[in-house]
């Protein structure tokens, strides 16, 4: 697998706090990967590591395989934190200055501002907006030079429900088209909503880290009726690759191992005679994950 | 580096504050010069002893070569005007995180310090080169007999205001880095050059010493101009070792400039 970016034992100290503590991190390319982690877990401060504004205590950082440079960071669109721009200028001149910094052309400007529903506020100086147009404009300029990495922090804080909706849906368009989105987050809801990879930090140090899917381990939680639950609980405490079982009302859940196939066991009660009515598989949700984690670490 | 002052141009072209201050600038510098005549006037009606020494109503400050060196020394005093532009926009740059998105988006340090420098440029050279003009045509409408070697002559101090007004406004940008805050850094620039230094010059005896305090040698390129008129003996020309100093300080300013930001996190 290629990585986009990867981290060595990279730790940051504000005095004796150690903000971040010898992180190792690997980014798959093209991945959504989450960040996530409670406040003061070293989110921001990782990425503003990542882009450059922080300097590092220890440990290297390197992008794309080769060394941190300004123009690995041409080719990311990065928000950190608050969107951040000149409050006199309007929209369109703020994405200039960017696009020069960037060295690309302004031809991309109106198709960011359209795909972000800003292209007739365009003039608009940035202190007349609204949080959620500010926030899109932010999007809008780290989409601006097509960047095959985008760093996003916290991008949905202080949206409403449909700005949050459409932020999400914008995220997830924009990783159809082959692109790399880190995403921090202390919201896990909106990681198991959109992220495809995430890793948990906790007081700088990392926890965990993997794919999204696979996080609920080696185990599926699947639940059923089937008329008689008694005679259901029966033939599936009989199930061959059954690691666990409970009652729930007229279910059964049954946790059966991570290699068995879902359709052998419906195929499993069909066979003897019964035919299943409710099949569901409980996905552990990723909150569970986060909590058992944080637990863990204890 | 035409990519960042073009960056620096999309940051002021439209910014109220810049063109009020530049306004200001060349107003202020405007009514100064043409009120030398009151000036001289108030000096024929209050100083009785000076009229034994020279026909004060026909002192020549008009006058080529004379205007050159004294239209520098009088906007020399304005250039807080410009150096109060030069705080604001690097503390702005700071207060809305733009700097730090600047570097987020793809500039190095160094380029931002280079944009900024780029800034100074081009207050430095406008002034300077308005302030020519300014001279040009006061000079050309009052000098009685015009030749062309009294234009030139002395024409040398423009380059010296210049210098003057770069390294005043470079020393804006590291005060203006070093404190973050606009107000305070404004405060403490102030502070500085009316009061810490000229407390810390009074106890300074040599003149040699004084002369290397950085607004003492900054101030120090254009010396008082009006002791000719007092047959007083005053500077023809700028000495080498006043522009080193200047140059010296200049770039120490801009090395500590960059020494700052290059350490600093930009949270």
């Amino acid at each position: 697998m290629n990585y986009v970016v990867t981290t060595h034992t990279l730790s940051k100290n504000y005095g004796r706090i150690k903000a971040v503590d010898e992180l190792s991190l690997a980014i798959p390319e093209k991945s959504i990967f989450g960040l996530l982690g409670p406040n003061g877990s070293g989110k921001t401060t990782t990425l503003g590591m990542l882009l450059d504004v922080i300097n590092p205590s220890s440990g290297t950082y390197s992008w794309f395989g080769n060394q941190s440079n300004k123009q690995n960071r041409k080719k990311i669109g990065s928000i950190l934190e608050t969107p951040a721009f000149y409050p006199y200028l309007s929209a369109v001149d703020n994405l200039k200055i960017i696009a020069e910094i960037k060295a690309i052309g302004y031809e991309p400007i109106n198709e960011v501002l359209k795909m972000t529903g800003l292209y007739e506020r365009q003039h608009s100086t940035y202190r007349t907006f609204s949080l959620g147009m500010k926030q899109r404009l932010a999007i809008s300029a780290a989409m601006l030079c097509d960047p095959s990495v985008m760093i996003l922090d916290e991008p949905t804080n202080g949206l409403d429900p449909t700005g949050i909706a459409e932020i999400r849906e914008l995220i997830r368009t924009i990783a159809r088209q082959g692109k790399t989105i880190i995403l921090a987050s202390h919201l896990l809801d909106e990681v198991q909503k959109v992220c495809t990879h995430y890793a948990v930090l906790k007081k700088g140090r990392l926890l965990y880290t993997g794919p999204v899917n696979n996080e609920a381990g080696n185990e599926h939680r699947v639940e059923l009726e089937a008329g008689d639950p008694e005679k259901l609980y029966a033939l599936l405490e009989a199930f061959p690759e059954k690691t666990g079982l409970e009652r729930s009302g007229n279910r059964v859940i049954i946790t059966i191992s991570g290699h068995a196939e879902i359709s052998g066991l419906s195929s499993y009660v069909y066979q003897h005679g019964l035919v299943p009515t409710h099949l569901v598989v409980l996905q552990k949700s990723l909150e569970n994950q986060f909590l058992d984690i944080l637990n863990e670490s204890k | 580096m035409r990519g960042l002052v073009k960056i620096e141009w999309l940051k002021i072209r439209t910014n109220a504050t810049f063109w009020v201050l530049v306004g200001l600038h060349v107003g202020i510098v405007l009514l100064v010069v043409l009120s030398g005549k009151i000036f001289i006037r108030t000096l024929s009606i209050n100083g009785e002893s000076l009229k034994e020494m020279a026909d004060i109503s026909n002192i020549p400050i008009y006058h080529f070569p004379d205007i050159w060196h004294n239209i520098t020394y009088v906007a020399g005093f304005l250039k807080f005007i410009l150096a109060i532009y030069v705080i604001i926009s690097i503390t702005n740059e700071i207060t809305y995180d733009t700097l730090r998105q600047n570097i987020m988006n793809g500039m190095s340090r160094a380029d931002f310090i280079a944009s900024k420098l780029a800034l100074v440029i081009l207050l430095s050279a406008g002034s300077a080169l308005f302030v020519f003009f300014t001279g040009l045509i006061v000079g050309i409408g009052n000098t009685p007999d015009l030749a062309l070697h009294d234009i030139i002559k002395y024409s040398g101090f423009n380059a010296a205001y210049f210098l003057q007004l770069t390294a005043y406004l470079v020393f804006a940008l590291f005060i203006g880095i070093l404190i973050k805050r606009t107000g305070l850094a404004m405060g403490l620039m102030f502070l500085y050059t009316l009061i810490i230094e000229p407390v810390l010059a009074l106890r300074i005896t040599t003149d040699t010493v004084k002369g290397l305090l950085p607004m003492k040698a900054i101030n120090n390129l254009i010396h008082m101009p009006f002791g000719k008129y007092l047959l007083r003996e005053v500077q023809d020309f700028v000495t080498f070792r006043e522009i080193l100093i200047v140059i010296l300080y200049t770039v120490l300013f801009i090395y500590l400039v960059y020494l700052l930001l290059q350490k600093r996190d930009l949270k």
